[in-house]
Parts: C-alpha cells; sequence; structure tokens
C-alpha cells in the first residue's frame, strides 16, 4: 500500500501495438533428396567453412542434392541488406531454389 | 539472417537459420517482430569464434545438420499470438512506488524511476507539437510497433523531460525510423549506443548545455532527452538485454551533445546540420551510433600543422575492427565524429583553415598501412575473403585503397574526406578532442529538422480534447 507521500498515478502503457500479423511458414519438403538449396551468408563467423561442412554432411544423407552458392546472392547483413533481401523471392525463381539456409546468426 | 529467412518463407521456400548458442534467445524475440515466431532455427553449438576446425566439424556434423534437415522436412510448430494492452490503456494505478515496480518488473523501465505517464502529463507534451498524436512516424524493428507521436510523448514523459523539449524528441523518433540510420541493428554484439548532436538556435532556448563538460550528466535537457533515447529504443523499437538486445558489453545512453555555434560563426565555418544538408539556423537532430570513443587530451601547437598530427594519430588508435565498414560489410559507411574543443577550432581557423581542410588533412593523415588493414580484417576478424587489391580490382572501393602494391602504402579510414563528422564543443577553456568509434551502417548519420517551438504559456496552456481509453 502507499504510503501518505506516495502520491496517486493512472499510468499508460508506453508501448504501442505490433504492426505485424502472424504469417505462416512455406510448405516444409518431403525429402531433400534431388533439391536445391539456397546458402544464405553475411560474410561473418567462419559460414564459408559450415556450408562447406553441412555440404559434406547433406551429401552423404541425400546424394544428389544440388547448393546455390552464397557468392548469388550478396550479403545479408550489411549495407546492401535491404536490396539483397528484397531481391532474394526473385533470385529462388531464377535459380530454381527448393529451400533455404541462413547463416550466421552468432 | 532472420529477415533473409523470413523473405524466403514469404516467397514460399522453406528456410532454416544458422544461430549460435547464445543467440537463440534472440532469435525467437526477434522472429516475433518478424511475424514468424515459429520460424525454425538450426543450432550452432557454442561460438564459431573461438573453435578448432576440429570442434567446429563436430558440432556442425553432430547437430546443426540434424537441425537443418528438420527444419526443412520435418513439421513446424504452430505460432500463436500474445495479447498486449491497448495504445492508450492504463496499464496500472497507485503511488509513485508501485508504479515503478510496475514499470520495472516488465521490462518498461531502464532501472531509473520513472515519471508516471498520466494522460495529464502527456496531455501536457502534446501540446507543445502540432502533430496528431496518431500519426506514425516509422515502423521500428525489431518489435515492429507504431512509432506514433503519443508514445513519444508518454515515454518522454517518463524519461523526465519538460513538455516543451518535444518537437526535439518527435524528430529524434523521425530519425530513428530513417531507414539509412538502420534502427534494427541496435541490439548488435559490439553494443555501440547513440549520440545525439543538437544544431540551432534551440540549443539556447532549451537551455542545453554546449560548453564545460557537455558529455556529463546534470543538465536537464542534455540528460532527459539522451535518456528518453534509451527508454524509446526499449519500449517501442523493443531493445530489452537479454532478448532483442544481444550487446556483448553495452554502453550506457549518452547525454545530448550540442555544437556551440558562437565559435563556429566567429571562425567562419559551419555547423555539422549544414554539413548534413540543412540551412545555417535550422534546428536539428543528428544520430548516429558509435561504439566507444576516447579523449585526446592536451592537444598542443600554435599552428594547424603543429597541432593535427596527434589529432589524426588519436583518430587512427580508435579504429580498429570498424574498418569493415569502410572495406567490407559495410562499404564506405564509416563516419568517424570528433568534438573539436573550441580553443582548438579557433586556432586552426585563425589561420584560415575550413573544416573542409581539416577533413582533408584527416583523410590524409589518419592512415595505417595496407598491409595492417588486411590483418584487421582478414585475420584477426576472421573476414575470410577481403583484400584490398581484390577490392578493387572488382569495382568495389575506390582507388586510393590500391596506389600500388607496396604494403607500406597508407591507406585512409574512409572513403572522402568528408565522411569526418567535425563539431565543436565542449570547455572553451581547454585544448583537447574527442574521437568517436563508429558502428558504419549499423548506425549511419541520420540528421531531422526540429519543427518549430511553440511559445505556449506553461499554466495557461488550452486543454485539449483527447480520446482515452478506460482502464
Amino acid at each position: 500500500m502507499a504510503d501518505s507521500n506516495d502520491g496517486y498515478y493512472e499510468a499508460l502503457w508506453p508501448r504501442s501495438p505490433r504492426q505485424v500479423q502472424l504469417k505462416p511458414l512455406a510448405k516444409r519438403l518431403d525429402t531433400l533428396e534431388g533439391k536445391r538449396i539456397a546458402q544464405l551468408w553475411d560474410y561473418v563467423f567462419r559460414g564459408d567453412e559450415v556450408y562447406a561442412l553441412l555440404e559434406e554432411g547433406l551429401k552423404e544423407r541425400f546424394p544428389n542434392v544440388q547448393w546455390v552458392s552464397y557468392k548469388e546472392f550478396g550479403n545479408t547483413h550489411g549495407g546492401e541488406e535491404r536490396e539483397v533481401v528484397a531481391s532474394l523471392a526473385r533470385r529462388f525463381k531464377e535459380l530454381k531454389v527448393d529451400a533455404a539456409i541462413s547463416g550466421m546468426g552468432c | 539472417m532472420l529477415r533473409a529467412s523470413v523473405a524466403a518463407e514469404e516467397a514460399g521456400i522453406p528456410s532454416s537459420t544458422l544461430v549460435c548458442d547464445g543467440f537463440l534467445g534472440l532469435a525467437a524475440n526477434t522472429s516475433i517482430g518478424l511475424g514468424m515466431p515459429n520460424i525454425p532455427v538450426a543450432t550452432v553449438p557454442g561460438h564459431t569464434g573461438v573453435q578448432s576446425k576440429e570442434e567446429l566439424r563436430r558440432n556442425i556434423l553432430d547437430v546443426t545438420l540434424n537441425d537443418v534437415v528438420n527444419n526443412l522436412t520435418g513439421e513446424t510448430s504452430v505460432a500463436t499470438e500474445e495479447s498486449e494492452p491497448g495504445a492508450r490503456d492504463i496499464v496500472v494505478k497507485g503511488g509513485f512506488d508501485e508504479v515503478n515496480r510496475y514499470f520495472y518488473e516488465h521490462g518498461l523501465a531502464d532501472g531509473l524511476p520513472v515519471v508516471p505517464p498520466t494522460v495529464e502529463r502527456v496531455e501536457q507534451f502534446l501540446r507543445h507539437t502540432d502533430r496528431d498524436p496518431d500519426e506514425v512516424l516509422g515502423i521500428l524493428l525489431p518489435d515492429n510497433r507504431a512509432a506514433t507521436v503519443w508514445s513519444v510523448a508518454v515515454n518522454g514523459v517518463m524519461a523526465g523531460c519538460r513538455p516543451e523539449y518535444m518537437p526535439v524528441l518527435v524528430a529524434l523518433v523521425d530519425a530513428m525510423a530513417d531507414p539509412y540510420y538502420g534502427v534494427e541493428h541496435s541490439g548488435n554484439t559490439p553494443g555501440g549506443e547513440t549520440l545525439i548532436v543538437l544544431n540551432g538556435p534551440i540549443v539556447k532556448e532549451l537551455g542545453f548545455n554546449y560548453t564545460q563538460g557537455v558529455m556529463r550528466d546534470g543538465f536537464l535537457p542534455n540528460t532527459s532527452v539522451g535518456r528518453f533515447w534509451r527508454l524509446y529504443l526499449r519500449n517501442v523499437a523493443g531493445f530489452l538485454p537479454h532478448k532483442n538486445d544481444k550487446a556483448t558489453f553495452g554502453n550506457t545512453w549518452r547525454v545530448v551533445v550540442p555544437e556551440n555555434e558562437d565559435v563556429v560563426k566567429e571562425i567562419g565555418w559551419e555547423p555539422l546540420s549544414v554539413d548534413m544538408g540543412f540551412a545555417a539556423g535550422d534546428n536539428t537532430v543528428t544520430i548516429s551510433r558509435f561504439t566507444g570513443g576516447n579523449h585526446i587530451s592536451s592537444i598542443s601547437g600554435s599552428t594547424p600543422e603543429e597541432m593535427l598530427p596527434y589529432l589524426a594519430d588519436g583518430v587512427v588508435r580508435q579504429y580498429s575492427w570498424q574498418i569493415m565498414f569502410t572495406v567490407g560489410q559495410g562499404m564506405g559507411t564509416l563516419r568517424p565524429l570528433i568534438l573539436l574543443g573550441p580553443i582548438i577550432a579557433r586556432t586552426i581557423g585563425a589561420w584560415k583553415w575550413s573544416k573542409r581542410d581539416l577533413q582533408q588533412y584527416l583523410y590524409d593523415h589518419a592512415r595505417m598501412p595496407a598491409h595492417e588493414y588486411e590483418r584487421i580484417l582478414r585475420d584477426w576478424t576472421a573476414k575470410p575473403t577481403w583484400n584490398l587489391e581484390e577490392e578493387w580490382r572488382l569495382g568495389r572501393i575506390p582507388k586510393v585503397f590500391f596506389e600500388s602494391s607496396d604494403p607500406e602504402r597508407r591507406v585512409p579510414l574512409v572513403w572522402d574526406p568528408e565522411d569526418y563528422m567535425i563539431v565543436v564543443t565542449g570547455d572553451p577553456a581547454r585544448n583537447a578532442a574527442y574521437v568517436f568509434a563508429h558502428n558504419g551502417v549499423l548506425g549511419y548519420p541520420v540528421t531531422k529538422k526540429i519543427d518549430s517551438l511553440k511559445a505556449l504559456p506553461r499554466s495557461r496552456a488550452p486543454k485539449k480534447e483527447r480520446h482515452v481509453a478506460a482502464p
């Protein structure tokens, strides 16, 4: 309970409503076999080595998996981020991409 | 990374986002504001920056690989939406302590007591702007909330600002929402903090300190407006430590730094606001984000040539990994800021040096050997591909970075002399400067004009009728 010098206030919420609605995720694939996977990278935190390892590991499980290199897309986090991210839908279509991996969140 | 993944999902392409252990919480919070709280991520154990090749190999093949396969082919979880109060809802009623306890426990305050934002106080602020309270100045990531004039007033009250600061607060949020600034990067690991530079007659009209101790707390407008910035980042943009703010160490908010335009005018220079494209005499705020800085003490000499080698050396010493914003991730977006003590500015100006001459001097002399530049980028900060010759041959950087193949050639910190921002301020009686290390594209300088101050009698302002939702 407030003491006699503590006053009385009705305080407003200092946030404002979120402007985004829930969005559905894309349909997942049945298998990665024979599919083309895009590599998206922000050019930091050893993503080039990570993608090389993922290529190696996935090839063992899905021998016909194909890759579209990060070099096709540009840096996804930096001076060109807005342009690169805005171009992804078009680039995926042009490059016949089935799935995408995006790194490195580190 | 998540923004790229969301773009993929929106295009109908399933995604997997590679996230280091310590960033899983950040990813979970950021994905809410992106509208896909259930977007799948693949864990990268530990941090790649400190792992041997063998450790990295084991982590990726044993852990990350399975997550990637599951993310792209498995079931996804169902997203749910959390309910929140309305924009004008009263969320707590009670005494000062009770209100502050509520705000602190709900992540709505910075750790210091806030002024309770009541309807009456908010309306006092709104009387100092002609803008509609519902006007949206922009949408702020990562929370994806509308930056309304109303919310500016609410957070201005909380920060302890006076109502007449409202036009400054509105201009600041207008700048925060400018895409060139890049507010969405405000939670990145270097933990940089914004510096607000104020120009124009408003500095004196509102009583800002622009002389001795200009970066020190203790001056109501400088301090409370600086605090407002951080509260707004927290409450509306959504940057909370341990959630969307991933600062490794972080910085506390900075007080506002106004320029000493009396001295600027006296020596025939133009203020920062003019350098940023506005007219002399305009009231402006300039924001940019800095990861740190240093005081350059006792700059001595009676001519620019005697003084400036020390200053140029001090500038170089503030820059290490940040040169990735010159060559690399930011490409020409590094904008060092130098606060120049009035004595230094007067001495340089007395020799008929313009601000442009000073910028050119720093461009020519604040340099480092090319091999050192490449070592910082390529070897020390593990940026694997960058080599100045290669970048120049690909047409991505100016010729000045590869004028010869001599590894000892000296290359600049920035692309152009005008990239140096110079602000005259601080103690008029001391020969010193302060150099800030810029955060490049992740907090690029943006300037906004401040709306005119309204000359309202403080105690007799007409009360406007505004709709406020019942609690």
